[in-house]
């Protein structure tokens, strides 16, 4: 598959947000608290989530792009800020958090007629064993669009791993569609 | 409908990735591949080490005490004051690292702690579920960064020093001082931190003055300075793990090294701290790092200096 124009406007405009969002330069004015954004941070980003869509008797391959623009931890000590723009510690997510994520996914089969879908989820994080360090639930709602449909689903799930490894369930109830994702959380 | 997704459609790319993995691990550095699999075998030495447990761990009245709980887990205790260092109890470091032997004091007949001094954010060291069973009225100092890296346990205070920045309360003043050692937590945020996010520590009440190494490298340059702005009555230094050397000296340090940080801080006494209580390095026994420190310290007649304690052992240095 080609990657077309439109694409690469998609990807730069992301980039774009990530380092211009007003909450960000704040932040990154604060050097002593700054976990830099590097080379290395935007590395890390760009792996994948992996994705299978089920619709239609039809099951989609696909990976999933993730940045969080907004994260309110209630988790962690009392002296540590609350909210957390598009930086987050590991911590700051698996101690107890709700989080507001928008994705982008490249499916490996045309979804309708584009391989690209997005969404945007509303998810709470709550920890089991260890503070969530070992284990964690997650659950919450979300909104997927691509070519074909657009369709808002409920997802729960479970973390382990330090909370670098998700599995979540999405399910819309309406028209039955099923997700299933493995995330892996950088940031 | 999830056995459906995962044996039908996408079965073999599942194949692909899981193989995928198996070969990056395979072609992982074979050192790398000898530390994870050296945490799950049994090593020589874990049966002979016998767990001394003393029934009052806090002293009515003393100058000076130390009490090793293992690992770099130390009960400090100067007059009326109660400092812990790196508290780790659970049986496992992180989810794999297997605790050796057991904490050398019972928990529960710790009556107060006053200070909870975290040197840096490894597993071993900032240990969460030590922590949540420590007394709540305790300060909880942390190097730069630890803020973010510690779930809310109810502690009535917490407290972030940078290098060289100080606390002062209730007339304790515990100031954090350079090491050499590495950042992070969780291995990929070693790329993202800008810091340095751990420390040693110097306690310093009443007159007495004990610094806590946390875990170090040896760097002669910042141990000589630490040596020159504190007169210090004891140097809790780390011994292990010590091979393979060339590897660990970066971040480590073995007893002839340990001993050197003794000499260069100018410390009346040393207790070594960091061995008998997990295998981190290749290690060939559990008690390898005490016999060789030992070994040098009966040679060079430093016996009534660095003081060799057991596992739940009490040492009263000042009265």
């Amino acid at each position: 598959m080609r990657l077309r124009l439109k694409h690469h406007v998609v990807f730069a405009i992301i980039l774009f947000s990530i380092f211009e969002f007003p909450f960000f330069r704040s932040y990154a004015q604060q050097p002593e608290r700054l976990l830099g954004i590097n080379s290395s941070w935007l590395l890390l980003q760009s792996i994948p989530n992996l994705t299978w869509t089920c619709y239609s008797a039809q099951t989609s391959f696909g990976f999933e792009w993730e940045i969080t623009p907004l994260l309110y931890s209630f988790g962690m000590n009392k002296l540590n800020p609350r909210w957390h723009y598009f930086k987050v510690t590991q911590p700051e997510r698996f101690t107890g958090s709700v989080e507001f994520n928008l994705t982008v996914q490249l499916f490996t089969s045309k979804v309708g007629k584009s391989y690209w879908g997005f969404s945007g989820q509303l998810i709470g994080h709550f920890p089991v064993i260890e503070y969530g360090e070992f284990m964690g639930l997650n659950g919450g709602i979300a909104r997927y669009t691509n070519s074909f449909f657009s369709a808002n689903y409920i997802v729960i799930g479970a973390s382990t791993l330090f909370g670098f490894l998700h599995y979540n369930i999405k399910y819309n109830p309406i028209d039955k569609y099923w997700m299933h994702s493995i995330e892996f959380r950088f940031f | 409908m999830i056995f459906f997704t995962l044996f039908s459609y996408s079965y073999t790319k599942i194949v692909f990735v899981y193989f995928a993995f198996l070969f990056i691990f395979e072609s992982c550095n074979p050192l790398f591949k000898r530390f994870i699999l050296k945490s799950f075998e049994d090593v020589p030495g874990e049966s002979d080490t016998k767990i001394t447990r003393i029934e009052r761990p806090i002293v009515p009245s003393v100058g000076l005490s130390v009490l090793w709980i293992g690992h770099a887990t130390c009960l400090i205790q100067i007059g009326n004051k109660v400092f812990m260092t790196d508290p780790m109890f659970t049986n496992t470091a992180g989810i794999v690292t297997k605790r050796r032997t057991k904490p050398g004091i019972q928990i529960e007949l710790l009556e107060k702690l006053d200070f909870i001094l975290i040197s840096h954010l490894h597993f071993d060291h900032l240990n969460y579920g030590s922590l949540n069973l420590l007394p709540k009225s305790a300060t909880v100092v942390l190097p730069i960064e630890g803020m973010r890296y510690t779930p809310n346990m109810g502690f009535e205070n917490y407290q972030e020093l940078k290098l060289w920045e100080n606390i002062s309360l209730n007339d304790v003043r515990i100031t954090a001082v350079p090491v050499k050692h590495f950042n992070g937590r969780y291995g990929f945020d070693i790329a993202w931190l800008d810091v340095d996010t751990y420390s040693g520590f110097v306690i310093e009440y009443e007159g007495k003055t004990v610094f806590f190494a946390g875990d170090t490298g040896y760097d002669s340059e910042k141990f000589k300075e630490i040596g020159k702005k504190f007169c210090i009555d004891v140097a809790l230094i780390p011994i292990a793990p010590i091979e393979p050397h060339d590897f660990m000296k970066r971040v480590h340090t073995n007893p002839e090294e340990a001993l050197q940080i003794f000499e260069d801080t100018q410390a009346k006494f040393m207790i070594p701290i960091h061995h008998r209580t997990f295998i981190q390095g290749l290690d060939s026994s559990i008690t390898s790092a005490q016999e060789q420190l030992w070994q040098i310290v009966a040679e060079r007649h430093l016996d009534d200096r660095v003081l060799i304690l057991g596992i739940g052992e009490q040492k009263i240095l000042i009265q």
